[in-house]
């Protein structure tokens, strides 16, 4: 288990220099489609809207540092500003000092709590009901009811004795329960012998961003303890999909016993290996979001697991970053494939991505923060033109959605045409496109 | 010393009044956040409040309430002078973040823009590369891009045309100056209501020096006039190697003395020495025998050329000038001084702006510092073998930088000291170290381009007494309750130094 005390020499490497608060900060001379979309621009989702330096990682680096000198006490206010962070990474990607600054604002996070300052009331209640032994999930939901949206369609899969399994994920499980269908719809047409196990609990992804490390713990033990025999598990969730393939092994000290893969990525690998073609058209203007998790978060992982093992940073440091773009491809090689399928891509991508604005705890604790972001990502993807908003995580999708909500509303009310901010756009997961393409 | 007074319900109420409630802000977090200890100084002081003014009138108000008060304000925009852009002594005060004031206007005729102190300098080039693109804006060259414009020309920093135009100052054409008293006032032309900056000297006599590098404890500046430069887009970079520090000064002040020659197309002249590369990576992640650089292409010394041209041929002749005059080192001194082989990629590195180029150095361990010092070009040389004598002995990388300002009149020399922030009793080395390269270095006539209010700044002013002694009257005359950020001019002289107080003798 790590601790914020253990990153404090990583953390003393941040000289305030700021350049985390941009994107492209190192691409100045970025080429744009129009004035408002090149070189660098603002990348962070809670600097932008609070505006005071605290809210930004570079203010927040120096904070934990306080904290860790014992010049800062622990207290609700700290809390407060430290979890108006949607841990989305863009700060990560930037540092030239490689700071690892989202495990940094997380075990902040975690040592204020554990220091004895009550979690902030909505992150408390999913916490309470992760915790719960009949819920195991932060919806409020029925631990038995999680693989309901199988028991017909997937019957033969639930709890099959084979090495493949398809970890659902609480969204999938209840409240996103097409995404999953469509997924397992798409591995059966793969002809993966898959399982969905019911024993699978949260990932504990909400709980250990929002700094609740005990109940974390509790439900990444149970999880591998369930999986320890498998040899690959494939997610459609791209925040179960971070943590377990990143969060696991770091915060558990042993690598996982299994493989894993987003269902994108695996999508990727037949395409890549030539046994799998695409046909059928997708006659669409699409724009794609890359989501925080699988991609961001999955492309430094890359990155730093080269360098750790690396002698040399300065002969290697390129082949990491070669690795780490590589995964950012992944995506575009699976759009691209599909034909008549038209990708615009906005301008801020890959690891510059702008964040939806829903992840790390934002969405349920600061809705306007994470509405505020939705638009602001919105009015990025309407200006390449597109019609379809593409990504592949549940978050994203609900965020979009609800930001493409308060457009129309806005619209009703102020009788203004809001489609070159994105009121018209439409928002579909690849994963739903894949199961009809396939 | 000044005895100030703590900031108030009743100081912040008057602030809220002034800025809105949205923008004044006593949060224990937050306050801690704007804390930077590294860059260029490492001492810093939590501040009491924090207030983002959205303009200078705002500015003026603020400074009356502090003076009522009787509590310290410290400016600051982007911050990255670290330590020295807060408050460096007890109490905190009231500290303004200016980077709400972020206003840019351009004019292309009088080859002028106006900046706030918010313009950061990714925001300008991002600005002028799609709506002027055949113009730069002024930026600091090697500056992360939250370096703010004016931040940089204030504090007489580095451009990225200072081989030819000089430190950042010198291309200032006037300043709008909230004084510590709340008077609002402007420098040059400006000062004549409805005229343009186009004259820095106005009708005279000329104040800006009085507040250039003075830190902001003569005044705030809430906006400035500064020249634009034009951007010719052939552009590249040249490299030559040496095994001495001559080797690489001496033949940079043969071309950089070719003025309206191939000079005023060498817009940068910089270099250092293979440690500049190495201490960029982690102690344990890197290897530390030079013979690995040599391998890879890295000479143990080296400088580099920046050149701008309006054709190709104008610079196919710069750089052929700039090869002469190294062929003939080579053979006049018997001496090796080989043309680098620049890959692409690095010489694309090298023009970009602005960079994270500076950032690294704490990779090494954990933390580093700047110590910059400026002598006459040609002293560079010994200065520098000085210093990396002296990093030596107190276990520190000899990293080393050079530039050449105007036209290698001057040499900035820059110490990167790399140390490890979690180290016990770094402070303390690192303070021995730097007192006593100083001393040393007084004593030969070089000085300190920001001196630290604990080290240089006593050990400087003790010697130039008359200057410290003036500059203290001016200061007293413009900020009678001294409430302006002390930076150097308000040394803590008894706590710092048993040397004598000038002011008191």
């Amino acid at each position: 288990m790590t601790s914020l005390e253990d990153l404090r020499r990583i953390n003393a490497r941040c000289i305030h220099c700021r350049a985390c608060q941009y994107a492209y900060s190192g691409e100045p001379d970025r080429e744009g489609r129009d004035e408002e979309y090149t070189g660098m621009l603002q990348g962070c989702p809670a600097g932008i809207y609070f505006g005071w330096e605290g809210y930004f990682n570079s203010g927040k680096q120096w904070m934990a540092r306080a904290f860790l000198n014992n010049e800062l006490p622990a207290s609700q206010e700290l809390l407060e500003v430290a979890e108006a962070c949607t841990t989305c990474g863009m700060c990560e990607t930037q540092c030239p000092n490689y700071i690892d600054t989202v495990h940094v604002t997380e075990e902040l996070r975690a040592a204020v709590i554990e220091a004895g300052v009550e979690p902030l009331p909505k992150h408390a209640k999913f916490r309470d009901m992760v915790h719960n032994e009949d819920m195991r999930n932060p919806y409020n939901e029925a631990r038995s009811d999680r693989t309901k949206w199988a028991q017909e369609k997937y019957a033969e899969n639930i709890d099959k004795d084979v090495k493949i399994g398809y970890f659902v994920g609480c969204t999938g499980a209840y409240r996103q329960q097409h995404v999953a269908d469509k997924t397992a719809s798409i591995l059966k047409k793969l002809g993966v012998d898959f399982t969905i196990i019911s024993d699978e609990v949260c990932c504990g992804s909400p709980i250990l961003r929002t700094g609740q490390k005990a109940v974390f713990k509790e439900v990444m033990e149970k999880n591998l303890e369930t999986f320890k025999d498998f040899d690959l598990l494939l997610f459609s969730c791209a925040g179960c999909y971070k943590t377990i393939r990143n969060d696991y092994p770091r915060v558990s000290g042993k690598p996982l016993p299994f493989k894993t893969r987003h269902t994108v990525e695996y999508v990727y690998d037949l395409l890549k290996e030539g046994k799998l073609k695409i046909n059928k058209p997708y006659n669409k203007k699409v724009t794609w979001h890359d989501p925080c998790h699988s991609i961001r978060h999955v492309g430094i992982a890359i990155e730093k697991d080269i360098l750790e093992k690396s002698h040399n940073w300065l002969l290697d440091s390129r082949a990491a970053e070669k690795a780490k773009e590589e995964h950012y491809e992944i995506p575009r090689v699976v759009l691209k494939a599909i034909p008549g399928l038209e990708l615009i891509e906005m301008y801020r991508i890959k690891g510059d991505s702008f964040c939806c604005g829903a992840g790390g705890g934002v969405k349920a604790q600061f809705p306007d923060m994470a509405l505020s972001t939705a638009k602001e990502r919105l009015r990025e993807a309407a200006s390449t033109g597109a019609d379809i908003l593409m990504t592949s995580c549940p978050f994203c999708i609900t965020n979009f959605n609800d930001g493409i909500k308060a457009l129309k509303k806005e619209e009703e009310e102020t009788g203004k045409d809001l489609s070159g901010v994105g009121s018209k756009l439409k928002v579909v997961e690849l994963l739903e496109v894949l199961d009809e393409l396939l | 010393m000044v005895e100030y007074n703590k900031v108030t319900d009743e100081v912040v109420k008057k602030l809220t009044n002034i800025c809105g409630e949205k923008y004044v802000t006593t949060s224990e977090p937050l306050r801690h956040s704007y804390m930077a200890r590294g860059i260029m100084g490492l001492e810093a002081v939590v501040p009491e409040v924090i207030v983002r003014p959205a303009s200078a009138e705002e500015v003026s108000k603020i400074l009356i309430v502090a003076n009522e008060n009787l509590s310290p304000v410290t400016p600051a925009a982007g911050g990255l002078s670290g330590g020295f852009a807060l408050p460096a002594i007890e109490p905190g005060g009231i500290y303004m973040d200016m980077t709400r004031m972020d206003k840019m206007e351009v004019d292309t005729e009088n080859r002028v823009m106006v900046v706030e102190p918010g313009v950061r300098s990714g925001d300008a080039w991002r600005i002028f590369k799609t709506k002027y693109p055949d113009w730069a804006p002024p930026i600091p060259d090697g500056a992360p891009p939250a370096a703010t414009v004016l931040g940089d020309a204030i504090e007489r920093g580095f451009s990225l045309v200072t081989g030819v135009y000089g430190p950042q100052a010198d291309m200032i054409m006037g300043m709008q100056i909230v004084l510590p008293t709340g008077e609002i006032f402007h420098t040059g032309s400006w000062a004549l209501p409805g005229a343009k900056p186009f004259y820095r000297w106005g009708v005279g006599p000329n104040p800006d020096g009085l507040f250039l590098g003075s830190q902001g404890s003569m005044g705030i500046i809430t906006k400035c006039a500064i020249k634009m430069v034009p951007h010719p887009h052939y552009k590249t970079v040249v490299a030559y190697g040496g095994e001495s520090w001559d080797d690489i000064v001496k033949p940079a002040w043969e071309i950089s003395r070719h003025e309206l020659g191939i000079a005023e197309r060498t817009v940068m002249v910089q270099g250092g020495n293979y440690e500049l590369v190495m201490t960029r990576w982690p102690k344990e992640n890197v290897p530390i025998d030079y013979d690995f650089y040599k391998k890879i292409g890295v000479d143990k010394k080296w400088m580099n050329y920046e050149c701008w041209a309006w054709s190709q041929e104008e610079l196919d002749e710069t750089l052929k000038g700039i090869d002469k005059i190294y062929k003939d080192y080579e053979v006049r001194e018997k001496r090796s001084t080989p043309k680098q082989e620049l890959h692409p990629k690095q010489v694309a590195s090298r023009l970009k702006k602005p960079n994270k180029i500076a950032v690294p150095y704490s990779l090494w361990q954990a933390g580093f510092l700047f110590i910059t010092w400026y002598c006459p070009w040609l002293e560079s040389s010994k200065m520098m073998e000085e210093y990396c004598a002296a990093m030596a002995d107190h276990g520190f990388p000899e990293t080393m930088w050079v530039a050449s300002i105007d036209h290698a009149r001057q040499a900035i020399v820059m110490p990167i000291l790399c140390f490890d922030w979690t180290e016990p009793g770094i402070m303390d080395k690192i303070r021995e170290f730097n007192l006593e390269t100083t001393k040393s270095f007084l004593k030969k006539g070089w000085l300190n381009y920001r001196p630290d209010p604990f080290v240089h700044a006593p050990q400087t002013f003790s010697q130039a007494k008359e200057y410290y002694k003036m500059l203290v009257k001016f200061r007293k005359v413009l900020d009678p309750n001294l409430i302006l950020h002390p930076g150097r001019l308000a040394i803590p002289w008894e706590s710092v130094t048993d040397l004598p107080n000038p002011t008191k003798e």
